[in-house]
């Protein structure tokens, strides 16, 4: 049954470390650790998490026309993106029906990086060449030959400089969402960034817990002996591996999509992430032409995709089967993610972290459910709805944000 | 996920299908989670349980336990009164996961008929069962 599974460089080592592991993407990946799912959660909102992430894909578009492509193909618009800067957005069909999400690397005007969800390189890479007609660029998809990890928490900073070489060179400046180095010798530049063995790594600012820290590209050879070498270093701060489980709470809690689950075949708008299209000031039109604009500005078959939270730590199972039901009883839409934040809960009517600071110490932390529902109709933050799944069912309120005090975006130089 | 080789299955209980375990104590029967649920279910964060005194038949939905990764339904392996119920999971549902029969046991019946127990399957028949 599992003998199908793909795996990542980390597999064994997940095996060993009594990893509950499951099938994502068609990857065999650990969900949660012997130290379960909730330590790791708040080990990155405390201190540091590492996550085996080499199951994502990666592809190198390059040629006259790289920047052409990915501009009709992706719904960013990065005609002012720098190089050494990345940007996320998403992949449309001409439906404008999302893909798969992805971060664009920019490296030059003629080489960028893209990398995308688990198993999705060959598709996105096929469907990058579907558009290239006429186009001077060469998509390569890389699946297989990078491993990728990321570590996330204030103290990722604090632990990975003593892995690298200059780590005061490489770490300012390097702001939210830009990169440096790479993973291939052959394609450094004078932004080399190298483990303290001399192994190259790409180094990016970013992540997918909402919390500070960065992800790793590197040989998938080297991968293993860089993850054990953070948890030896990092020991003593507490650095802990942590699962698929406990990333999909951390993401779930910063608001951030899963893709195919929170978006996928339906049209990519009216959701938490139109940051990720390149609406005009008044949002009546695009700042360029792309591949699903024109289905995006039409509102033919608008659906609305709203974070909620719940009232206490107690959740429903997301899919299909559970409805999404206003005051009067009406199912107005389904559940696409619903996940505990263990590091949140309300206190005096507002929701507070485990690392907001000045928690009193009677306000004990016990989490609360989140998510994204998918309704037919347009709804304001602060309205109540019932997600019930059988005979079970929970209260959410919509929200425009769930885990307040994230640290992602902050200055690198508050964690060194 | 253990190995089946890793996972406690006690011979003093009986097992159901659906991986509850049910233990005679004398007019009583206590009911549980086996290793098995509480190992594939992962950390148990809320564990729902029936009013004292309710009344179910055997194979009837009595509460749910829920995990950081799924909510899962718990069916009765005997029809009876609910005569007990382990408050102490309110405050510490982990106790599922840590010490399934024994702390982390759910509730305790008054049988109505004392021999579905013996309908039940017993160690050996259950871990054929899981071994598929």
């Amino acid at each position: 049954m599992t003998s199908c599974l793909k795996t990542t460089p980390l597999h064994p080592w997940h095996k060993d470390a009594g990893a509950n592991m499951a099938d994502f993407g068609g990857f065999d990946m650990p969900l949660w650790y012997e130290t379960g799912v909730k330590t790791e959660h708040l080990a990155v909102l405390t201190s540091a998490g590492i996550f085996d992430t080499s199951h994502m894909a990666c592809l190198f578009v390059t040629g006259g026309d790289a920047f052409k492509l990915i501009n009709y193909c992706f719904t960013r618009d990065i005609t002012a993106l720098d190089p050494g800067r990345c940007v996320y957005g998403a992949f449309l069909n001409s439906k404008g029906h999302c893909l798969d999400d992805a971060i664009v690397y920019k490296n030059s005007d003629v080489f960028f990086m893209i990398c995308v969800n688990a198993g999705m390189g060959a598709a996105i890479a096929g469907h990058l060449n579907e558009n290239t007609t006429g186009l001077e660029v060469t998509v390569e998809d890389l699946t297989g030959k990078i491993a990728k990890m990321d570590i996330q928490g204030c103290n990722s900073a604090r632990i990975f400089s003593k892995l690298i070489q200059n780590p005061a060179k490489m770490f300012n400046p390097l702001p939210y969402f830009s990169f440096k180095g790479n993973f291939d010798e052959s394609l450094l530049g004078d932004s080399a960034v190298k483990l303290s063995d001399g192994t190259p790594i790409l180094l990016s600012r970013s992540g997918y817990t909402g919390e500070f820290g960065f992800e790793i590209f590197i040989h998938p050879k080297a991968i293993v002996k860089l993850w054990k070498d953070i948890l030896a270093v990092g020991k003593d701060l507490g650095v802990t591996a942590c699962g698929l489980g406990a990333r999909d709470s951390l993401r779930a809690g910063a608001c951030l999509p899963l893709s195919h689950q929170d978006i996928g075949p339906w049209k990519f708008k009216n959701h938490p992430w139109e940051f990720a299209l390149p609406y005009t000031k008044d949002k009546t039109s695009f700042t360029k032409d792309f591949l699903g604009a024109k289905a995006l500005l039409s509102t033919e078959g608008d659906v609305f995709v709203y974070p909620f939270v719940g009232e206490s730590l107690r959740k429903v199972a997301a899919g299909e089967e559970t409805k999404v039901l206003d005051k009067t009883g009406a199912v107005i839409g389904r559940v696409l993610t619903c996940a505990t934040d263990m590091g949140i809960t309300r206190h005096d009517g507002k929701i507070i972290s485990i690392a907001s600071g000045n928690l009193l110490p009677d306000v004990p932390i016990k989490g609360l459910s989140c998510g994204f529902v998918m309704v037919s109709k347009q709804l304001d933050p602060g309205v109540t709805l019932t997600l019930a799944e059988g005979k079970r069912s929970i209260t959410a309120t919509l929200v425009t944000d769930i885990r307040p005090d994230r640290t992602a975006r902050k200055k690198i130089t508050d964690f060194l | 996920m253990k190995d089946l080789k890793d996972l406690n299955f006690p011979d003093d209980v009986k097992y159901t299908k659906d991986h509850e375990w049910a233990r005679k104590e004398g007019d009583l029967i206590t009911i549980g989670i086996d290793d098995y649920a509480q190992d594939q279910l992962g950390e148990i964060v809320f564990v729902e349980l029936p009013e004292i005194g309710a009344g179910f038949s055997k194979g009837d939905e009595f509460g749910s336990v829920e995990s950081v990764k799924a909510v899962s339904q718990i069916y009765i392996p005997v029809s009876g009164e609910v005569v007990e119920i382990n408050a102490g999971l309110e405050d510490a549902p982990e106790l599922v996961n840590q010490a399934c029969y024994t702390q982390g046991w759910l509730i305790r019946v008054k049988p109505s008929q004392a021999s579905e127990l013996d309908s039940l399957m017993d160690k050996a028949a259950y871990l054929d069962m899981l071994k598929g």
